[in-house]
């Protein structure tokens, strides 16, 4: 979760939410969250997992 | 109720202690979804308004704002999490509870930083980006 945080703090293009999965079902159903952390990006579901800053960087970017 | 172990308010005293740069947390509250069973009776809200006022006294540069629906909110309670008072597109959708918490810590930690904390990989491509990305990360409490 940090580094979503962490990538929206260096650059004023990016944002970064945390969404508690359980108090949104109705969105998380939407976006299939069944495993967390599940990282969404603009909208699209991409993976479910923590991964190290230099593969978060090559996904968001992908 | 506390929600912080002594030593978990002790270490977080220290890390706030550390901030560069003031940190403003706004709470948003608004019309709530409604949860998952098994939430029980959680007044969501007022446990967000607790949480983060009980943050902000444990740092002289951390600070509490709420508001009614304020507009860029699409879900409540939220808290977005500001340097400089600024909006910098961080935010937290829901209580962070239990496990999470830790996660608005940190996030109020970076915040509170003067420099990015990212590899310099990571800033070159960020410069690089030519448009806007909307990182979103679903969690749970546990």
């Amino acid at each position: 979760m940090l580094l979503a945080f962490r990538f929206a703090l260096a650059s004023e293009r990016v944002s970064g939410t945390a969404i508690e999965a359980n108090e949104f079902p109705q969105l998380s159903q939407e976006l299939g969250v069944w495993a967390v952390p599940r990282v969404v990006v603009d909208g699209e579901p991409r993976w479910d997992g923590a991964v190290p800053e230099p593969e978060f960087l090559r996904r968001v970017l992908a | 109720m506390p929600f912080l172990r002594a030593e978990e308010e002790t270490k977080v005293r220290e890390w706030f202690a550390e901030l560069e740069r003031p940190v403003e947390l706004l709470v948003a509250l608004g019309p709530e979804e409604t949860p998952r069973a098994g939430s029980g009776d959680v007044d969501f809200g007022a446990e967000m308004v607790r949480v983060c006022e009980a943050l902000a006294e444990l740092g002289e540069g951390v600070t509490c704002r709420v508001e009614q629906e304020p507009a860029g909110f699409p879900r409540f309670p939220a808290v977005s999490i500001r340097p400089d008072g600024r909006d910098a597109g961080v935010r937290y959708d829901g209580l962070p509870w239990g496990y999470e918490l830790g996660s608005l810590v940190g996030a109020i930690v970076e915040a509170g930083r003067e420099e990015p904390t990212l590899r310099p990989d990571s800033l070159a491509a960020l410069e690089q980006l030519d448009r806007d990305l909307a990182l979103e990360v679903f969690v749970t409490p546990t």
